[in-house]
């Protein structure tokens, strides 16, 4: 049986379709989960793309206050393994889950292009299937992904060259147990060579190994 | 018996967070208009009233709407003022 994932969709998000796809690519039975449901029982939570409420206030500010997210935060603190990609990673800082803030970029721009990154942890669920230090291209569509650094944290991926001012060109974290992981760039807009290039395959097939290898927590 | 009490509340990022909207318009006040500034910040006022007994009462339920919400502790610094 294929493990279950949960795609969360809030009033906004518009990545949960290719989210779906990537994840049903894998091998996953994905699902989505809506801002009044409850992600307890699937094997991965993935917290897509978009707009949620219109950015207002704070981009992520206010769905991390929706009751899904409190039912990701139940499941996260249990060890439950959960992705937030470009607005979810600002969802999962906004819930205090992952530390530092993510602030519009220092160029004041939108910026959606293809990106050269870096691999700097592979001892963990997300990215077991690179090697550290692998150099891989994958897409960002973001405004507000300059990475405001707070403590010390798990970097998981960095930009090769600055792309929007983020400290020390991170562009993705791990939680302090490494079973939360925050990127801005997208993986799963990246799982066919048609589109360009499929790097963003490793991730899910990463989480799928580590689920299959009978590491599931929740 | 309650009454109501306004509020503004300066939000203002912490002052060692880059502000690229204040560096950016900062630039133009130079270039463009000659004027000597030399530091511009951008932020976000809220402009807010409550229900409350006492201007105490008020200026607490304020201060936990920023902390609960519309403040990001990590990244942002706020005053508040009645008015």
């Amino acid at each position: 049986m294929n493990p279950k994932a949960a795609v969360v969709v809030y009033p906004g998000t518009n990545c949960d379709r290719d989210t779906y796809y990537a994840l049903e690519l894998a091998g996953f039975t994905p699902e989505y989960v809506d801002w009044h449901g409850d992600v307890k029982g699937y094997d991965l939570v993935v917290l897509p793309g978009g707009f949620s409420y219109g950015d207002y206030l704070r981009a992520g500010a206010v769905a991390a206050r929706e009751p899904v997210s409190k039912s990701v935060r139940a499941y996260a603190e249990k060890g439950g393994l959960v992705l937030g990609i470009c607005n979810g990673f600002q969802v999962l800082m906004e819930m205090g889950l992952l530390p530092g803030g993510l602030l519009e970029n220092t160029s004041g721009t939108f910026i959606c292009k293809w990106v050269d990154l870096e691999i700097t942890d592979t001892d963990n669920p997300f990215l077991s299937r690179f090697k550290q230090g692998e150099k891989i291209k994958l897409p960002i569509a973001h405004a507000f992904g300059r990475y405001v650094k707070v403590g010390d944290p798990k970097v998981a991926l960095r930009y090769v060259e600055d792309v929007n001012g983020s400290d020390e060109k991170i562009a993705g974290i791990l939680s302090e147990d490494k079973n939360i992981f925050g990127l801005m760039p997208h993986p799963e807009r990246a799982m066919e060579k048609l589109l360009g290039w499929d790097y963003g395959k490793n991730v899910f097939l990463s989480i799928l190994d580590w689920i299959r290898g009978g590491n599931r927590v929740v | 018996m309650p009454q109501t009490y306004h509020f503004m509340i300066d939000i203002q990022y912490k002052g060692n967070v880059r502000d690229p909207r204040g560096e950016t318009i900062r630039k133009v006040l130079v270039g463009e208009y000659n004027l000597p500034v030399t530091s511009l910040r951008i932020g976000k006022s809220v402009n807010i009233e409550v229900e409350a007994d006492s201007p105490e009462e008020a200026e607490a339920i304020v201060r936990k709407a920023c902390e609960e919400l519309l403040v990001n502790p990590v990244v942002e610094q706020y005053e508040v003022r009645m008015i």
